[in-house]
Protein backbone atom coordinates (compact mmCIF):
# COMPACT_ATOMS: atom_id res chain seq x y z
CA UNK A 1 0.00 0.00 0.00
CA UNK A 2 3.12 2.53 0.46
CA UNK A 3 3.77 4.56 -2.73
CA UNK A 4 6.38 7.20 -3.81
CA UNK A 5 3.60 10.15 -3.57
CA UNK A 6 3.39 9.27 0.38
CA UNK A 7 6.03 7.48 2.42
CA UNK A 8 4.56 5.58 5.33
CA UNK A 9 5.38 7.53 8.35
CA UNK A 10 3.46 10.29 6.62
CA UNK A 11 0.79 8.39 5.80
CA UNK A 12 0.80 7.68 9.35
CA UNK A 13 1.20 10.85 10.82
CA UNK A 14 -1.73 11.82 8.72
CA UNK A 15 -4.05 9.18 9.14
CA UNK A 16 -4.35 9.92 12.96
CA UNK A 17 -4.27 13.53 12.57
CA UNK A 18 -7.69 12.82 10.45
CA UNK A 19 -8.70 9.79 13.20
CA UNK A 20 -7.93 12.35 16.13
CA UNK A 21 -9.93 15.36 14.28
CA UNK A 22 -12.82 12.88 13.20
CA UNK A 23 -13.08 11.79 16.76
CA UNK A 24 -12.63 14.87 18.04
CA UNK A 25 -16.44 15.91 15.63
CA UNK A 26 -18.20 12.92 16.95
CA UNK A 27 -17.01 13.50 20.63
CA UNK A 28 -18.00 17.29 20.48
CA UNK A 29 -21.71 16.28 18.80
CA UNK A 30 -22.61 13.04 21.57
CA UNK A 31 -21.70 16.35 24.20
CA UNK A 32 -24.17 18.01 21.91
CA UNK A 33 -21.81 21.08 21.65
CA UNK A 34 -22.17 20.82 17.38
CA UNK A 35 -25.42 19.93 16.31
CA UNK A 36 -25.24 16.51 14.32
CA UNK A 37 -26.95 18.92 11.15
CA UNK A 38 -23.91 21.16 10.93
CA UNK A 39 -21.12 18.36 11.85
CA UNK A 40 -22.14 16.18 8.79
CA UNK A 41 -20.04 18.74 6.35
CA UNK A 42 -16.98 18.47 8.46
CA UNK A 43 -17.47 14.58 9.22
CA UNK A 44 -17.84 13.35 5.11
CA UNK A 45 -15.09 15.65 4.14
CA UNK A 46 -12.39 14.35 6.80
CA UNK A 47 -13.55 10.92 6.01
CA UNK A 48 -13.06 11.75 2.21
CA UNK A 49 -9.58 12.88 2.79
CA UNK A 50 -9.02 9.85 5.22
CA UNK A 51 -9.52 8.12 2.04
CA UNK A 52 -6.86 8.97 -0.03
CA UNK A 53 -4.10 9.22 2.58
CA UNK A 54 -5.09 5.49 2.53
CA UNK A 55 -5.07 4.82 -1.07
CA UNK A 56 -2.89 7.50 -2.66
CA UNK A 57 -3.58 6.21 -5.64
CA UNK A 58 -6.72 7.65 -6.06
CA UNK A 59 -5.34 10.92 -5.50
CA UNK A 60 -3.43 10.63 -8.76
CA UNK A 61 -6.16 8.97 -10.77
CA UNK A 62 -8.75 12.05 -9.40
CA UNK A 63 -6.06 14.67 -10.61
CA UNK A 64 -5.57 13.31 -13.91
CA UNK A 65 -9.39 12.85 -14.21
CA UNK A 66 -9.31 16.93 -13.82
CA UNK A 67 -5.90 17.09 -16.18
CA UNK A 68 -3.88 18.37 -13.18
CA UNK A 69 -0.50 17.39 -13.08
CA UNK A 70 0.68 17.74 -9.63
CA UNK A 71 -1.56 15.55 -7.52
CA UNK A 72 -1.04 17.62 -4.46
CA UNK A 73 -2.01 20.79 -6.13
CA UNK A 74 -5.65 18.76 -6.65
CA UNK A 75 -5.38 18.02 -3.19
CA UNK A 76 -4.87 21.48 -2.35
CA UNK A 77 -7.48 23.18 -4.62
CA UNK A 78 -10.44 20.20 -3.06
CA UNK A 79 -9.06 21.26 0.44
CA UNK A 80 -9.71 24.69 -0.45
CA UNK A 81 -13.11 24.06 -2.02
CA UNK A 82 -14.09 22.11 1.18
CA UNK A 83 -13.39 24.90 3.01
CA UNK A 84 -15.44 27.18 0.93
CA UNK A 85 -18.43 25.56 0.88
CA UNK A 86 -18.31 24.50 4.93
CA UNK A 87 -17.71 28.32 5.70
CA UNK A 88 -20.93 28.86 3.35
CA UNK A 89 -22.81 26.72 5.34
CA UNK A 90 -21.92 27.95 8.71
CA UNK A 91 -22.85 31.70 6.57
CA UNK A 92 -26.06 30.16 6.11
CA UNK A 93 -26.65 28.55 9.10
CA UNK A 94 -25.49 32.17 10.89
CA UNK A 95 -28.22 34.60 8.75
CA UNK A 96 -31.11 31.74 10.09
CA UNK A 97 -29.93 32.34 13.49
CA UNK A 98 -30.13 36.13 13.20
CA UNK A 99 -32.95 36.27 11.32
CA UNK A 100 -34.49 34.32 14.77
CA UNK A 101 -32.66 36.42 17.08
CA UNK A 102 -34.21 39.40 15.31
CA UNK A 103 -37.52 37.83 16.15
CA UNK A 104 -36.86 36.71 19.26
CA UNK A 105 -35.77 40.15 20.20
CA UNK A 106 -38.64 41.55 18.67
CA UNK A 107 -41.17 39.19 20.43
CA UNK A 108 -39.72 40.02 23.81
CA UNK A 109 -40.16 43.46 23.47
CA UNK A 110 -43.94 43.12 22.46
CA UNK A 111 -44.43 40.68 25.54
CA UNK A 112 -42.71 42.83 27.74
CA UNK A 113 -45.01 45.26 27.02
CA UNK A 114 -48.12 43.48 27.07
CA UNK A 115 -46.43 42.24 30.55
CA UNK A 116 -46.42 45.84 31.68
CA UNK A 117 -50.45 46.24 30.98
CA UNK A 118 -51.59 43.49 32.35
CA UNK A 119 -49.53 44.09 35.38
CA UNK A 120 -50.96 47.76 35.90
CA UNK A 121 -54.34 46.31 35.21
CA UNK A 122 -54.25 43.37 37.71
CA UNK A 123 -52.49 46.62 39.93
CA UNK A 124 -56.00 48.63 39.35
CA UNK A 125 -58.00 45.87 40.31
CA UNK A 126 -56.07 44.77 43.86
CA UNK A 127 -53.96 47.82 45.31
CA UNK A 128 -51.08 46.00 46.91
CA UNK B 1 -60.65 54.40 12.77
CA UNK B 2 -57.45 53.60 15.06
CA UNK B 3 -54.31 55.11 14.04
CA UNK B 4 -51.01 54.32 15.79
CA UNK B 5 -47.61 56.31 15.19
CA UNK B 6 -44.29 54.21 15.38
CA UNK B 7 -41.51 56.39 16.67
CA UNK B 8 -38.48 53.76 16.07
CA UNK B 9 -35.79 55.69 18.19
CA UNK B 10 -31.90 54.54 19.37
CA UNK B 11 -30.20 56.85 21.76
CA UNK B 12 -32.53 60.09 20.95
CA UNK B 13 -33.14 61.41 24.48
CA UNK B 14 -32.12 64.70 22.93
CA UNK B 15 -34.79 64.97 20.63
CA UNK B 16 -37.76 62.31 21.77
CA UNK B 17 -39.33 64.76 24.18
CA UNK B 18 -40.20 67.32 21.78
CA UNK B 19 -41.21 64.71 19.18
CA UNK B 20 -43.79 63.48 21.10
CA UNK B 21 -44.76 66.71 22.70
CA UNK B 22 -45.42 67.68 18.82
CA UNK B 23 -46.90 64.43 18.86
CA UNK B 24 -50.08 64.80 21.21
CA UNK B 25 -49.94 68.35 19.60
CA UNK B 26 -50.89 67.52 16.26
CA UNK B 27 -52.61 64.54 16.58
CA UNK B 28 -54.38 63.69 19.61
CA UNK B 29 -56.27 61.24 18.67
CA UNK B 30 -53.46 58.93 18.15
CA UNK B 31 -51.37 56.22 20.62
CA UNK B 32 -48.32 56.37 20.33
CA UNK B 33 -45.52 53.56 20.17
CA UNK B 34 -41.74 54.32 20.70
CA UNK B 35 -39.25 51.66 20.15
CA UNK B 36 -36.60 51.91 22.05
CA UNK B 37 -34.20 49.50 19.84
CA UNK B 38 -31.80 49.16 22.88
CA UNK B 39 -30.85 53.23 23.66
CA UNK B 40 -28.42 53.48 26.20
CA UNK B 41 -29.26 57.17 27.20
CA UNK B 42 -32.49 56.72 29.00
CA UNK B 43 -34.73 57.40 25.37
CA UNK B 44 -37.14 55.01 26.43
CA UNK B 45 -37.76 55.91 30.55
CA UNK B 46 -38.31 59.79 29.05
CA UNK B 47 -40.53 58.07 26.79
CA UNK B 48 -42.48 56.46 29.22
CA UNK B 49 -42.64 59.35 31.34
CA UNK B 50 -44.07 61.24 28.28
CA UNK B 51 -46.94 58.74 28.52
CA UNK B 52 -45.43 56.75 25.35
CA UNK B 53 -45.97 53.18 24.94
CA UNK B 54 -42.32 52.01 25.32
CA UNK B 55 -41.37 48.31 23.42
CA UNK B 56 -38.06 47.60 24.46
CA UNK B 57 -36.20 45.60 22.02
CA UNK B 58 -33.02 43.69 24.19
CA UNK B 59 -30.44 44.09 21.59
CA UNK B 60 -30.31 46.83 19.11
CA UNK B 61 -31.64 45.38 15.85
CA UNK B 62 -31.35 48.60 13.96
CA UNK B 63 -33.90 50.49 12.55
CA UNK B 64 -35.57 47.94 9.98
CA UNK B 65 -35.58 45.81 13.13
CA UNK B 66 -37.50 48.38 15.16
CA UNK B 67 -39.70 49.79 12.94
CA UNK B 68 -40.89 45.98 12.09
CA UNK B 69 -41.36 45.70 15.86
CA UNK B 70 -43.79 48.46 15.79
CA UNK B 71 -45.32 47.04 12.56
CA UNK B 72 -46.34 43.58 14.63
CA UNK B 73 -47.18 45.42 17.22
CA UNK B 74 -49.82 47.60 15.35
CA UNK B 75 -51.48 44.18 13.43
CA UNK B 76 -51.58 42.47 17.08
CA UNK B 77 -53.92 45.21 18.12
CA UNK B 78 -55.94 45.61 15.33
CA UNK B 79 -55.01 49.40 13.90
CA UNK B 80 -56.23 50.21 11.05
CA UNK B 81 -53.54 52.69 10.13
CA UNK B 82 -50.00 52.86 11.52
CA UNK B 83 -47.49 55.90 10.77
CA UNK B 84 -43.61 55.65 10.99
CA UNK B 85 -42.37 59.13 12.32
CA UNK B 86 -38.29 59.85 13.01
CA UNK B 87 -37.36 60.57 16.77
CA UNK B 88 -34.76 62.96 15.50
CA UNK B 89 -37.18 65.43 15.14
CA UNK B 90 -36.85 65.87 11.39
CA UNK B 91 -40.66 64.92 10.63
CA UNK B 92 -43.49 67.13 10.89
CA UNK B 93 -46.68 65.27 12.45
CA UNK B 94 -48.60 67.67 10.70
CA UNK B 95 -48.92 66.05 7.55
CA UNK B 96 -50.19 62.89 9.58
CA UNK B 97 -53.87 63.75 8.75
CA UNK B 98 -53.84 64.04 5.10
CA UNK B 99 -52.10 61.04 4.77
CA UNK B 100 -54.17 59.44 7.01
CA UNK B 101 -57.41 60.56 5.18
CA UNK B 102 -55.64 59.16 1.93
CA UNK B 103 -55.26 55.74 3.49
CA UNK B 104 -58.83 55.25 5.24
CA UNK B 105 -60.25 56.70 2.47
CA UNK B 106 -59.02 53.71 0.18
CA UNK B 107 -56.57 56.04 -2.35
CA UNK B 108 -53.70 54.07 -1.29
CA UNK B 109 -51.78 50.93 1.39
CA UNK B 110 -49.21 52.35 1.71
CA UNK B 111 -48.46 56.79 1.81
CA UNK B 112 -44.88 57.97 1.58
CA UNK B 113 -43.83 61.81 2.00
CA UNK B 114 -41.80 62.90 -0.16
CA UNK B 115 -39.24 66.43 0.82
CA UNK B 116 -38.66 66.78 -3.23
CA UNK B 117 -42.54 66.89 -4.36
CA UNK B 118 -42.79 70.91 -2.97
CA UNK B 119 -40.35 73.67 -2.54
CA UNK B 120 -39.20 74.40 1.00
CA UNK B 121 -37.89 72.43 3.89
CA UNK B 122 -35.01 70.56 4.89
CA UNK B 123 -33.67 68.93 1.15
CA UNK B 124 -30.46 67.18 2.64
CA UNK B 125 -26.53 67.15 0.70
CA UNK B 126 -26.27 67.68 -3.16
CA UNK B 127 -24.60 63.85 -3.10
CA UNK B 128 -27.56 62.76 -1.19
CA UNK B 129 -29.99 64.63 -3.42
CA UNK B 130 -28.75 62.95 -6.53
CA UNK B 131 -28.93 59.73 -4.61
CA UNK B 132 -32.30 59.68 -3.88
CA UNK B 133 -32.57 60.20 -7.62
CA UNK B 134 -30.54 57.31 -8.93
CA UNK B 135 -32.58 55.22 -6.64
CA UNK B 136 -36.18 56.49 -7.27
CA UNK B 137 -35.04 55.96 -11.38
CA UNK B 138 -33.83 52.76 -10.06
CA UNK B 139 -37.23 51.54 -8.14
CA UNK B 140 -39.22 52.52 -11.08
CA UNK B 141 -36.73 50.36 -13.90
CA UNK B 142 -36.88 47.64 -11.52
CA UNK B 143 -40.90 47.37 -9.91
CA UNK B 144 -42.61 50.41 -11.35
CA UNK B 145 -42.74 52.44 -8.86
CA UNK B 146 -42.88 56.42 -8.65
CA UNK B 147 -42.02 57.41 -5.90
CA UNK B 148 -39.42 61.19 -6.09
CA UNK B 149 -38.15 60.33 -1.94
CA UNK B 150 -37.62 56.72 -1.84
CA UNK B 151 -35.10 57.30 1.10
CA UNK B 152 -37.87 59.07 3.59
CA UNK B 153 -38.67 57.57 6.43
CA UNK B 154 -41.94 59.25 7.00
CA UNK B 155 -44.37 57.01 5.87
CA UNK B 156 -48.15 55.57 6.68
CA UNK B 157 -49.04 52.41 6.24
CA UNK B 158 -52.74 50.66 5.87
CA UNK B 159 -53.82 47.78 6.91
CA UNK B 160 -52.86 45.78 3.67
CA UNK B 161 -49.39 47.10 4.25
CA UNK B 162 -49.47 46.93 8.46
CA UNK B 163 -49.77 43.25 7.59
CA UNK B 164 -46.93 42.99 4.95
CA UNK B 165 -44.39 44.75 6.88
CA UNK B 166 -45.41 42.60 10.30
CA UNK B 167 -44.29 39.42 8.24
CA UNK B 168 -41.73 40.61 6.36
CA UNK B 169 -39.38 43.68 6.23
CA UNK B 170 -36.13 43.95 5.21
CA UNK B 171 -33.45 44.93 7.66
CA UNK B 172 -30.75 47.49 7.05
CA UNK B 173 -31.52 50.53 4.99
CA UNK B 174 -35.22 49.18 4.32
CA UNK B 175 -36.74 52.47 3.19
CA UNK B 176 -36.53 52.06 -0.51
CA UNK B 177 -36.67 47.93 -0.36
CA UNK B 178 -40.01 48.10 1.46
CA UNK B 179 -41.51 50.47 -1.23
CA UNK B 180 -40.43 48.03 -3.72
CA UNK B 181 -41.95 44.91 -1.52
CA UNK B 182 -45.02 47.01 -1.24
CA UNK B 183 -45.33 47.52 -4.97
CA UNK B 184 -44.69 43.85 -5.64
CA UNK B 185 -46.94 42.47 -3.08
CA UNK B 186 -49.52 44.59 -5.48
CA UNK B 187 -50.21 47.50 -2.61
CA UNK B 188 -51.15 50.85 -3.66
CA UNK B 189 -48.39 53.25 -2.82
CA UNK B 190 -48.24 57.08 -2.94
CA UNK B 191 -46.42 60.14 -2.51
CA UNK B 192 -47.38 63.45 -0.72
CA UNK B 193 -45.85 66.39 -0.18
CA UNK B 194 -44.11 67.13 2.91
CA UNK B 195 -41.07 69.43 4.44
CA UNK B 196 -38.91 67.86 6.70
CA UNK B 197 -36.50 69.76 8.97
CA UNK B 198 -32.62 68.88 9.73
CA UNK B 199 -32.31 67.70 13.14
CA UNK B 200 -31.97 68.95 16.60
CA UNK B 201 -29.63 67.04 18.65
CA UNK B 202 -27.27 64.40 18.17
CA UNK B 203 -25.68 63.17 14.09
CA UNK B 204 -27.73 61.25 11.42
CA UNK B 205 -26.60 57.39 11.25
CA UNK B 206 -25.51 57.39 7.74
CA UNK B 207 -22.18 59.49 7.73
CA UNK B 208 -21.26 61.20 3.96
CA UNK B 209 -18.81 58.62 3.51
CA UNK B 210 -21.37 55.48 3.88
CA UNK B 211 -23.72 57.11 1.09
CA UNK B 212 -21.51 55.04 -1.41
CA UNK B 213 -21.76 51.39 0.54
CA UNK B 214 -25.34 52.52 1.13
CA UNK B 215 -26.23 52.96 -2.87
CA UNK B 216 -25.00 49.93 -3.33
CA UNK B 217 -26.30 47.62 -0.59
CA UNK B 218 -29.75 49.32 -1.61
CA UNK B 219 -29.34 48.31 -5.19
CA UNK B 220 -28.39 44.57 -4.25
CA UNK B 221 -31.18 44.54 -2.46
CA UNK B 222 -33.60 46.05 -4.89
CA UNK B 223 -31.85 43.75 -8.33
CA UNK B 224 -32.46 40.37 -5.72
CA UNK B 225 -35.37 40.83 -4.84
CA UNK B 226 -37.61 37.57 -3.56
CA UNK B 227 -38.63 36.59 -7.01
CA UNK B 228 -42.21 34.86 -5.71
CA UNK B 229 -44.70 37.02 -5.92
CA UNK B 230 -47.05 35.15 -4.89
CA UNK B 231 -45.57 34.61 -0.95
CA UNK B 232 -46.16 38.22 -0.25
CA UNK B 233 -49.83 37.84 -2.02
CA UNK B 234 -50.64 35.15 0.97
CA UNK B 235 -49.19 37.31 3.66
CA UNK B 236 -51.44 40.27 2.30
CA UNK B 237 -54.57 38.22 1.36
Amino acid sequence: MTHPLLPLELQIVAGATLVAFFAWVVYLVRLQRLSLRESLLWLVSTGVVLVFVLYPRLLEQLARAIAVQVPSNALFALAILYLAINVLSLTIALSNALVRARRLGQECALLRAELEAVRARVDKLSPR
Amino acid sequence: MRALAIVPAYNEAGNIRRVLEELRREVPGWDVCVVDDGSTDGTGSIAREQGALVLRLPFNLGIGGAVQTGYLFARQHGYDVAAQIDADGQHDPRFLAGALEIVSSGGADFVVGSRYLEAGGFRSTVVRRAGSRYLSWFLRVRCGARVTDPTSGFRVAGRRAIALFAANYPSDYPEPEAIALAIRAGLAVREIPVAMRTRQHGRSSIGAGRTLYYLIKVSLALLLLPADRRRHAEITG
